[in-house]
């Protein structure tokens, strides 16, 4: 069995229960970011680099980052940040992330190469060129449909928190 | 070395998580991350099965669900905090205004 894909595949679990099962909302995002790094690290073992980096970048470094800033704005008084601080299972899902990152940050210091299945696949495969040349091809109208799709989200996420004036 | 049905049933176990706390949770921001998480279940079935395929068209649909993904928690977000606005609750108990 491939210790590799165990030992991410372990985190993601572990951390998706204490995701669904705490009472608070800050712990909770914090076991989803360590679904989204244990998941990044099983992307990089699928021979899907630009998938991992994205994955990184956008779930765990903005979709996430924004459902934090939400958790905080939204805080309401009877749960202070200090109180959470001192809870244990909390802590130890912040170690848990804290081991995920460490791990994501050699693997991508080792070099994402050295951790790609055995599995016989084309060298380019997920590579950016690759993928690159899908979009601009055969997926060129699916590329700009989402472009749309992402300026209309942007104009309706403005206008609908905005504060009435 | 992991075979498919290994990365297909954790992307089971995981969407069935999400899916359970999506259900459970009366906090609407764990919720969020609850839908979330299902979303990344499917994202990782897709590049799995773009790996054993030999496909890459699996890592393209990733990518542009990475991309719904975000509009989505952006508009999601949105509203959460113009309801907020007047409810001042994000318990989802509370929103309660269109019961007959």
């Amino acid at each position: 069995m491939d210790p590799y894909f165990l030992v991410f595949a372990i985190m993601a679990l572990g951390a998706g229960i204490f995701m669904i099962a705490t009472k608070d909302a800050f712990p909770s995002a914090l076991g989803l970011l360590t679904v989204f790094i244990a998941l990044a690290a099983l992307y990089l073992h699928l021979h899907a680099p630009l998938v991992a980096i994205f994955q990184v970048s956008i779930y765990a470094g903005s979709i996430l980052v924004l459902i934090v800033f939400v958790i905080m704005l939204l805080m309401t008084p009877g749960q202070r940040l200090r109180a959470l601080q001192r809870n244990l299972s909390y802590r130890i899902m912040g170690g848990v992330l804290g081991v995920c990152l460490m791990a994501l940050l050699f693997i991508g210091l080792k070099g994402a190469g050295e951790v790609f299945s055995q599995r016989e696949l084309p060298h380019d495969f997920g590579t950016p060129s690759a993928i690159g040349e899908l979009f601009f091809r055969r997926f060129l109208i699916h590329f700009e449909v989402v472009s749309v799709l992402l300026l209309v989200a942007m104009v309706g996420a403005i206008y609908l928190a905005k504060r009435r004036s | 070395m992991a075979g498919l049905t290994e990365y297909v049933v954790l992307s089971a176990i995981l969407f069935g998580l999400g899916a359970i706390g999506f259900l459970t949770r009366r906090n609407a921001l764990i919720m969020f991350m609850c839908i979330e998480l299902m979303l990344n279940a499917v994202n990782l079935s897709l590049v799995a099965f773009s790996h054993f395929r030999a496909d890459l068209s699996g890592q393209v649909m990733v990518l542009f669900i990475f991309a719904v993904a975000a509009a989505e928690v952006a508009v999601g977000l949105a509203i959460l905090i113009a309801l907020f606005r007047h409810v001042k609750d994000v318990d989802i108990t509370k929103y309660n205004l269109l019961k007959w």
